[in-house]
């Protein structure tokens, strides 16, 4: 079976769901599963399609580090559609969609094509928004994502029309031969651009307040965990592969995330709203995964992307269902949320605990061997600041923590589901599994992601 | 020259963007700035004394226009009409909601 198999399907599912609009819910989920599937048994490699050897012609690329990207995302959509499968049912199709969209996201080796899946993954998110009835912040979401993408796609063109090629292996090749980097620079900090809008990188992030802010359980998790994981996961590659930052502009860019960084845990430091709390929290983790990038620890990075999509799942699905029954996100609000909801509250704690890099747990292993690998590479000054955000983390996370875990004046009683709860966990008992047993972590290293070897191999 | 005046006429679009305060003329502003794009996409691949890229029996040392650009710029065109298309029916879901396309004007109510 074809990798191609996993765009293909969910497209036309997508269509099909239009017109048997009852049985799409069903469809998204045997889609999800048929695309579980052939992540482990499609082969690897480049894969060619229409019959065009490369550079000639749209071409895949299938390795470790998109089967890793790509059974965290399928996974993540199954979880969230059978979540909201009564409450949002009509969102279905647009899931499909953007299943399809993020899919060719990570496997498409075309530069072009990477344009196509960018504006496609990002009506599916424009969509996706529209669930929270405030048309205003999606309109503003809407507009900035046009100008990202625009932008990303001058930048492919201007490198069209330098190199003579959009094939990503080809155009590393190209690169290397050239050995001019300042004529890149302008291509290069467009696309950087162009996906930091949707990574929610700083500056470029202003959409996240209004549409994490007011997100729901089917918004919240799909563009705080999904969304974020896979733009994570693709600016990666780019960054990894492609831009491989030097001179003034890595300056630029090391500069720019650490303030992402700082300025994300201060917004968060200093928010009382839950929501603002978590979507804050995902601005500086996405500005530090792209930072870990820019310094080629890919592989933490990989684990940090997967433990934060896993923690913000849970973080985000029972902040926004309190929400959704008590009415606002206030912390003040939302006191002794967990004093009738043990095991919710355990599991929330737990991928807190998590996210904050506390020991016996996933996110623990993860920031040490980061923080041990920057600081091998004497890049001391990222490893303060990453410290000093922990801290800032750490204090506010243990106070929302405290504030859910005691009792207010008012006693609120919020009901969750048996499937959220097997969710959350399953979820946590992966995070504390992972945090004491890190045997399998170890199995993988750099090499995940196969680009340079494809360039070795075609140079 | 052609890419002098698409890159203007991306930066019209931009400033549009940035200035206007009214949601349609925002859109607008987005679709000027998309235009001023595919112009520039079309103009790498133009050529002056360039003819059509089709092969023929007396085709030899003939100058062509790359075809690439041109396939490429079509697909964005349809991307553009579909976000455009998204961007106005948030628009009326918009003064559904607040009875006016203007910013300003629903400042107080957001």
């Amino acid at each position: 079976m074809s990798i191609i198999l996993l765009i293909a399907v969910p497209l036309l599912a997508a269509f099909i769901s239009i017109i048997f609009k009852k049985i799409a819910t069903y469809l998204l989920v045997a889609v999800g599963i048929f695309n579980l599937v052939v992540l482990f048994i499609a082969p690897m490699g480049v894969i060619t399609i229409g019959g065009f050897t490369p550079p000639i012609g749209i071409s895949l690329l299938f390795d470790t580090y998109s089967q890793f990207s790509l059974v965290l995302i399928n996974a993540l959509i199954i979880i969230i559609a059978l979540l909201n499968c009564k409450s949002f049912n009509k969102y279905s199709g647009i899931l499909l969609l953007a299943m399809a969209s993020l899919n060719g996201l990570l496997l498409t080796n075309d530069l072009f094509n990477l344009f196509v899946f960018l504006e496609i993954a990002g009506i599916a998110a424009y969509l996706i928004t529209t669930s929270n009835k405030k048309p205003l912040k999606t309109f503003h979401y809407l507009i900035l994502g046009a100008v990202g993408s625009s932008l990303f796609l001058f930048g492919v063109v201007i490198l069209y029309s330098m190199f003579g090629t959009l094939n990503m292996v080809d155009m590393i090749i190209k690169i290397n031969n050239t050995n001019n980097y300042d004529q890149l620079i302008l291509p290069f900090t467009l696309m950087f651009i162009g996906l930091g809008v949707e990574a929610k990188l700083l500056p470029f992030n202003s959409w996240v307040k209004g549409v994490l802010g007011k997100s729901n359980t089917l918004s919240g998790p799909m563009i705080a965990s999904v969304y974020a994981a896979a733009m994570s996961f693709v600016l990666g590659r780019y960054i990894t592969n492609l831009f491989m930052f030097e001179g003034n502009l890595l300056l630029v860019v090391t500069v720019l995330l650490s303030l992402g960084i700082l300025i994300g845990e201060a917004m968060a430091f200093q928010s009382t709203k839950a929501r603002k709390i978590l979507l804050f929290s995902s601005v500086a983790q996405a500005s530090i995964i792209a930072l870990l990038f820019v310094n080629g620890v890919v592989i933490w990075a990989v684990y940090y992307i997967i433990a934060a999509a896993l923690s913000k799942l849970v973080l985000f699905l029972v902040i926004n269902k309190a929400t959704k029954e008590v009415g606002n996100d206030n912390l003040d609000n939302l006191q002794g949320l967990f004093s009738n909801n043990i095991l919710v509250g355990l599991t929330f704690t737990l991928a807190t605990l998590s996210v904050m890099g506390m020991p016996l747990l996933v996110g623990f292993v993860i920031k040490l061997n980061f923080l041990t690998q920057l600081a091998a590479a004497s890049q001391i000054w990222l490893v303060v600041i990453i410290l000093v955000a922990s801290v800032v983390e750490g204090i506010y996370f243990v106070r929302m923590l405290v504030k859910l875990w005691y009792k207010g004046k008012e006693q609120i009683n919020v009901k969750y589901h048996i499937s959220f709860k097997i969710v959350f966990v399953l979820v946590a008992a992966v995070l504390l599994v992972l945090g004491t047993y890190k045997a399998p972590l170890d199995n993988y290293d750099s090499t995940i992601d196969t680009v340079s070897q494809e360039v070795i191999n075609n140079g | 020259m052609i890419q002098y005046a698409s890159i203007i006429l991306f930066v019209f679009g931009l400033y549009g963007l940035l200035t206007n305060r009214n949601v349609i003329k925002m859109i607008i502003s987005l679709n000027i700035m998309e235009v001023g794009l595919f112009i520039f996409i079309i103009s790498i691949g133009f050529n002056y004394d360039g003819v059509a890229p089709i092969i023929t029996s007396n085709g030899a040392g003939l100058i062509y226009v790359d075809p690439l650009p041109q396939a490429l710029v079509l697909t964005a065109i349809v991307i553009g009409v579909g976000t455009t298309a998204l961007a106005l029916s948030i628009a009326k879901s918009i003064y559904k909601k607040y009875g006016t396309f203007d910013l300003d004007e629903m400042e107080g109510e957001r």
